[in-house]
């Protein structure tokens, strides 16, 4: 039987890399300095492959924030709590770092800050589904404005049990109000300005995230 | 929580259900995500559209296939989606490839000698190279080479031959292994240039 | 019995009784004394663990400092402020998990501490929640993520995904590989030789300070609202720029070769800069509100 040429060994490749092989081959790539090159250079595309995709990346935490406020505004979802799924808190420090009240309640004082913001701000250029979100929350969450001053106005009495933290968030608290006001004046005076309205979302993302904080922290010395 | 029990409640729009849902799949589908755009921004925009495509369809599952396929089904058509958009045109999978390919056989360097990508592929080209990738090769070589599925699965997912499934990785590669020496050789070509300009004295 | 006896007797029991009669009271004051100085309690624990192994740590307050070593294991030094605080770590599977938690609902602030040293093989995971004090790590190679509100995190010789996350804490990362988020609302980031191919740091009215490379493809995103961005570049870096500060100012010192990008937006609002470094290699983009943003050569 003729030997096998270069044509018939790189036309069977695609099998070959699978883990089959033939006799034929493997006497091919040892006589063929260039097929073998190219056999190990695919194999060596695999094994680099292979150990990239052994890490699995985690998405950020306020994925998970904006894909629940989506669904709550489509009516997908009810927030029954299932007892079985719900994490185990022992006492009240588990209940500082709880995982899942956190983005929960960060996502609720979102919403509410974002809707009295835009209240009276035209959203112009944003992307088609926060467009949308934004104008669906601000029909029903308008209303909703005086109850957040009056939750904010509820952690004015913010006392933690360790007094660096309580005072760092109280200060960070004040810090992104500050920042709040001057993002939303900067939008106000040019309502074109996308880097600005960017600056006023990620502001009221520190500030809701700022609030969950405080209300698992306030939540523990009640 | 089993994921079937999760399913079912998911399916009466118990939001506990959603979110272990979301927490059993999100790492891969947004590490697909990822590996298929190349950004983490449009990485995050993909990874929520496909959840919340599932979200929506849920009560559709009837669990007719794994639900983690029927989910990495959802992702890719929606990356690949995007991949269309971004090229201008609506084609099939099988046209996501380079045009001029020639069915069957794979492309051959013609001309210089075949180089050896000598030790280990650096991450930081493989990525680069992938990107370069034209749709439908990088789906399959993402979801084979790194994301580690098999033929048999690939083929359900992007709804596609077994046989054709093989041929667009074989093709993957082989243009990926063709990207990673143009960037070799331009690599020794920088490094060449930066070692006559510090001793020319040049700027 | 003798009257001289009977004395001496009445005097030994006398006196043993007065010595009962002072050693009571001594003891209880020795008791009350001793209850009122909290005693530190030093606790060590070994964990056996397999190959990349997740270590969790939830603390309130205290100084926590990770180390890596090459044994397959996880050693837990803690050290209590008082017998108010109690430190649990169990292990589940590959798994360690290390909190402190208090034994009643009334306690002092100066006792709600805990401080830690830790030892963990190299590619550990770790997550680690310190509200405030001070968080060291160096030399694990494996994911990270910390949360704190006022503590200051400093990285050294990190290679993994770390993601970082203060309310008013600083953070320092020195010879840091691999990808790394940070964000914080007050506090200072700052990067030093740094060989990262994703580096995402936010802060809000803190300072950014980064000095390192800009690997090919590699993506470094600096925001901040006020305060200062200063990125330091060598001649031998490839980068695209583009910066922009909305009301403060933008002062570079690198040779750009002017450039439209379609990926960047060119904000008509404020003070940008875009262009190409040298090949264009990596994506460098700095944003400020009202801050300064500094692209300076490295000395």
């Amino acid at each position: 039987m003729a030997p096998m040429t270069c044509k018939n060994f790189l036309n069977g490749l695609p099998l070959r890399t699978e883990g089959t092989s033939s006799r034929d081959a493997e006497a091919h790539i040892r006589n063929c300095p260039s097929c073998r090159n190219i056999t190990e250079d695919l194999n060596a595309i695999h094994s680099a492959a292979r150990s990239w995709g052994g890490e699995e990346l985690e998405p950020p935490a306020h994925l998970w924030t904006s894909l629940r406020s989506q669904l709550e505004r489509e009516g997908l979802i009810r927030d029954e709590r299932d007892p079985q799924l719900e994490p185990s808190n022992s006492g009240w420090f588990g209940r500082w770092f709880a995982g899942l009240p956190r983005p929960a309640l960060a996502g609720g004082y979102l919403v509410l800050l974002i809707a009295v913001a835009f209240g009276f701000s035209r959203p112009v250029n944003r992307q088609v589904n926060e467009a949308r979100w934004l104008e669906g929350t601000q029909v029903s969450t308008s209303p909703l404005s005086a109850q957040l001053t009056a939750e904010q106005d509820s952690f004015a009495s913010f006392n933690n049990s360790n007094p660096v933290v309580t005072a760092s968030l109280n200060k960070n608290l004040a810090i992104v109000d500050n920042y709040i006001a001057l993002c939303e004046k900067s939008v106000q005076e040019e309502p074109q300005n996308e880097v600005a309205r960017d600056y006023l979302y990620e502001a009221y993302q520190q500030k809701a995230d700022l609030l969950a904080q405080m209300t698992e922290r306030g939540e523990n010395n009640r | 929580m089993p994921e079937a029990e999760a399913i079912r409640l998911a399916q009466q729009g118990n939001a506990a259900a959603f979110e272990r849902l979301y927490r059993l799949h999100n790492r891969r589908v947004y590490s697909l995500c990822l590996r298929m755009v190349g950004n983490t921004a449009g990485a995050e925009d993909l990874t929520q559209e496909a959840f919340l495509q599932l979200f929506r369809k849920i009560a559709t599952f009837r669990g007719e296939s794994a639900f983690s396929t029927w989910l990495h089904r959802l992702a890719v058509n929606v990356v690949l989606m995007k991949l269309r958009k971004k090229s201008g045109t609506e084609t099939s999978l099988d046209e996501l490839t380079e045009p001029d390919e020639e069915s069957g056989g794979p492309r051959r360097d013609f001309g210089g000698p075949d180089l050896r990508l000598s030790g280990s592929i650096d991450r930081v080209h493989l990525q680069r190279a992938v990107e370069q990738l034209p749709p439908g090769y990088k789906a399959v070589f993402v979801l084979h080479d790194i994301q580690g599925y098999e033929h048999n699965e690939i083929a359900e997912i992007m709804d596609c031959s077994i046989g054709n499934s093989k041929s667009q990785l074989h093709k993957a590669r082989m243009r990926l292994r063709e990207l990673l020496h143009e960037a070799t050789r331009d690599k020794a070509r920088e490094d060449r240039k930066a070692a006559s300009a510090d001793s020319g004295g040049e700027d | 019995m003798s009257a001289s006896h009977f004395v001496r007797e009445r005097l030994v029991c006398n006196s043993s009784w007065k010595a009962a009669g002072l050693l009571v009271p001594g003891l209880l004051i020795c008791g009350i004394a001793s209850a009122a100085t909290p005693q530190p309690r030093r606790q060590e624990q070994h964990f056996k663990v397999q190959t990349h192994p997740v270590v969790t740590l939830h603390n309130p307050n205290g100084t926590i400092t990770v180390k890596a070593w090459t044994k397959a294991e996880v050693m837990v030094i803690s050290n209590r402020a008082s017998d108010d605080v109690e430190v649990d770590a169990e292990q589940m599977g590959n798994r360690v998990d290390v909190s402190t938690h208090a034994t009643s609902d009334n306690v002092a602030p100066e006792d709600m501490r805990a401080d830690y040293q830790i030892n963990v093989p190299e590619d550990a995971e770790l997550q680690i929640h310190n509200d405030s004090g001070e968080v060291n790590v160096a030399n694990v190679l494996g994911d990270m993520n910390v949360e704190t509100v006022a503590a200051a995190v400093d990285l050294e010789d990190s290679a993994g995904y770390v993601t970082i996350k203060t309310v008013g804490g600083s953070f320092q990362c020195t010879r840091c590989a691999g990808k790394l988020e940070v964000s914080s609302i007050s506090g200072n980031l700052r990067l030093t030789d740094i060989h990262s191919y994703h580096v995402h740091a936010q802060t809000s009215t803190g300072n950014i300070l980064f000095s390192g490379e800009f690997l090919p493809n590699g993506l470094y995103r600096l925001k901040n609202y006020s305060g200062v961005i200063e990125v330091r570049f060598s001649p031998a870096d490839s980068f695209d720029l583009s910066a922009t500060s909305l009301k403060g100012k933008v002062i570079n010192e690198a040779t750009l070769t002017p450039k439209a990008h379609q990926q960047h937006f060119y904000n008509r609002f404020g003070n940008s800069l875009i262009g190409t470094f040298n090949a264009g290699r990596a994506k460098v983009e700095l944003t400020s509100f009202d801050g300064t943003i500094n692209i300076l050569k490295r000395d």
